[in-house]
């Protein structure tokens, strides 16, 4: 994180505009974590299945009401769960829009995405973005992804324009 | 996709080789964490392309080869890991779906023998057939032959050898039959039947899929079943449909398709896909003596886990589940080379 000014460095954002809703994002979350996923995968009617993850906010309310300061960011701005101060009392899940941090049942710990802490490490990506097969999982620095997503939004716009015989 | 997105470069080698039969989505997964953990990776598809249905029948527009192929790429060249095209491992004989390509057929025992361990992740390249007269019409193709076709012109690899259809009836309501209806719009067919036995409710690709069609313009007719392929010259002229009701939960607990007596009718089409689900295509028959006890009565691998028995082999992927997503795929694929591992490791 960019201490001075509090700036979250890192963003992920999945474009479900591209997401056709495989599940490879999951099963890698699932495998690297002993068979917990932190990217899940609903339902929400008749068919249509995306899935939710984190979306590690840059004034993240889980952070704000942890009363143990279990919950932190790390300095790429990820946020996570540090389970030697985590008391599992699911606050965090409370103050949480998204429905987001789990019960661990074996840790008794509130347990989330913490965007492959290890992975990024090493150097690696996080798996659910390296592997992907639709690129709909975006990571980076929040102006790249912003601009990302406006370049894929006008890649559509103009793909229509085109296909109505439009001339540029 | 990274499929080698546990380590940035080769560790050390672990001396020990490993064969992967099968370049899907399972297997290249299971490449990328053996190669992680510094396994000597050879993998054998009998296309001329790696990437599994992800390359060669799911549509483009869903899933860019590109995204695919970079991670083969990166497999290939960062990480040694060795890939043979074009190559068919068997034990016994069996023509499956995309056997065109196969120019070295190699047999299972003797890479049993050659490897340390071997991964089977052949999938399901094979399509189930309706079982109505006239099936064999020209003009009556599945839909994994379709899309597969399609993709394969994409590819550079095939000519487009379709005229263009006026009329097709495309039978089925999962992901194949959604997949194989919109690419029949796209290819500019006047009208496109999508036609399922039960209703939209039971629908395996889900409603939404199916309502997305029918904005696009495909015509969608449930509770009907084709009863037989009217051929004319060996052309495929009509189908003829019987109209279905639903009754109790079947087997797979779903409301089960009754027939009503006296309701058929039929429709023309010049096309016909039926996209009624495809069955696992394993690397041995009933014919290979070494393997066959691994196999039940309708040639399907039967096995507790992912190791094959006592034996160096192990079974990922679709070819063990049946038709899956490439959630699944991948799930299994890693699993299974965290298995294979374990056994190469004595652990």
């Amino acid at each position: 994180m960019d201490k001075s000014s509090g700036n979250p460095t890192l963003l992920r954002w999945i474009d479900y505009n591209k997401c056709i809703g495989c599940g490879v994002c999951s099963a890698v979350c699932d495998f690297i974590h002993e068979g917990v996923s932190f990217i899940k995968l609903y339902d929400i009617g008749g068919g249509l299945v995306k899935p939710i993850s984190c979306f590690h906010c840059a004034k993240a309310p889980c952070v704000e009401v942890c009363p143990t300061k279990a919950m932190r960011r790390d300095d790429s701005g990820a946020v996570y769960v540090d389970g030697s101060r985590c008391i599992g009392c699911m606050a965090c899940l409370y103050a949480c829009p998204y429905g987001i941090p789990e019960l661990s049942i074996i840790t008794k710990t509130s347990t989330k995405c913490d965007l492959c802490k290890q992975l990024r490490g090493d150097g690696l990506e996080p798996a659910c973005v390296a592997m992907c097969p639709t690129k709909a999982i975006v990571i980076g620095v929040p102006q790249a992804v912003f601009d990302e997503a406006k370049k894929r939004a006008l890649t559509r716009i103009m793909k229509a324009v085109m296909s109505f015989g439009g001339s540029i | 996709m990274k499929f080698a997105f546990l380590c940035k470069s080769k560790p050390t080698s672990m001396g020990k080789r490993v064969a992967i039969i099968g370049a899907g989505i399972a297997g290249l997964s299971a490449a990328g964490y053996l190669t992680c953990k510094g396994f000597e990776v050879d993998v054998y598809d009998k296309q001329p392309v790696a990437g599994g249905l992800a390359a060669l029948a799911i549509p483009s527009y869903r899933i860019p080869y590109n995204n695919i192929d970079e991670g083969v790429e990166d497999l290939v060249k960062s990480f040694g890991v060795k890939l043979y095209l074009n190559t068919k491992v068997m034990c016994g004989e069996r023509h499956d779906e995309g056997d065109d390509f196969v120019k070295h057929v190699v047999d299972l025992r003797n890479i049993v023998k050659e490897y340390s361990a071997v991964v089977i992740t052949t999938g399901t390249w094979r399509s189930r057939k309706l079982g109505v007269p006239g099936e064999d019409a020209k003009g009556v193709v599945d839909a994994l032959t379709f899309l597969y076709k399609l993709r394969l012109a994409e590819h550079g690899l095939a000519e487009e050898f379709w005229t263009k259809p006026k009329r097709v009836v495309v039978v089925g309501a999962g992901l194949s039959a959604v997949d194989a209806a919109e690419e029949a719009l796209r290819l500019g067919a006047e009208e496109v039947y999508l036609i399922y036995r039960r209703t939209k409710k039971e629908a395996p690709a889900g409603e939404y899929y199916v309502d997305d069609l029918i904005a696009k313009g495909v015509k969608w007719l449930e509770l009907a079943a084709p009863t037989k392929i009217i051929v004319e010259n060996g052309f495929v002229k009509a189908v003829e449909f019987q109209r279905m009701r639903l009754g109790p939960p079947d087997k797979t607990g779903r409301p089960a398709p009754i027939p009503i007596p006296g309701s058929e009718f039929t429709i023309e089409a010049d096309l016909v896909i039926p996209a009624i689900g495809e069955v696992s295509t394993p690397p041995f028959t009933q014919e290979c003596a070494e393997f066959k006890q691994f196999l039940d009565e309708r040639g399907y691998i039967i096995s507790k886990g992912y190791r094959l028995g006592n034996t160096n082999m192990f079974v990922a992927g679709d070819v063990l589940t049946g038709p899956t997503k490439l959630g699944e795929a991948c799930k299994h694929g890693l699993y299974t080379a965290r298995d294979v591992e374990r056994f190469l490791r004595g652990v």
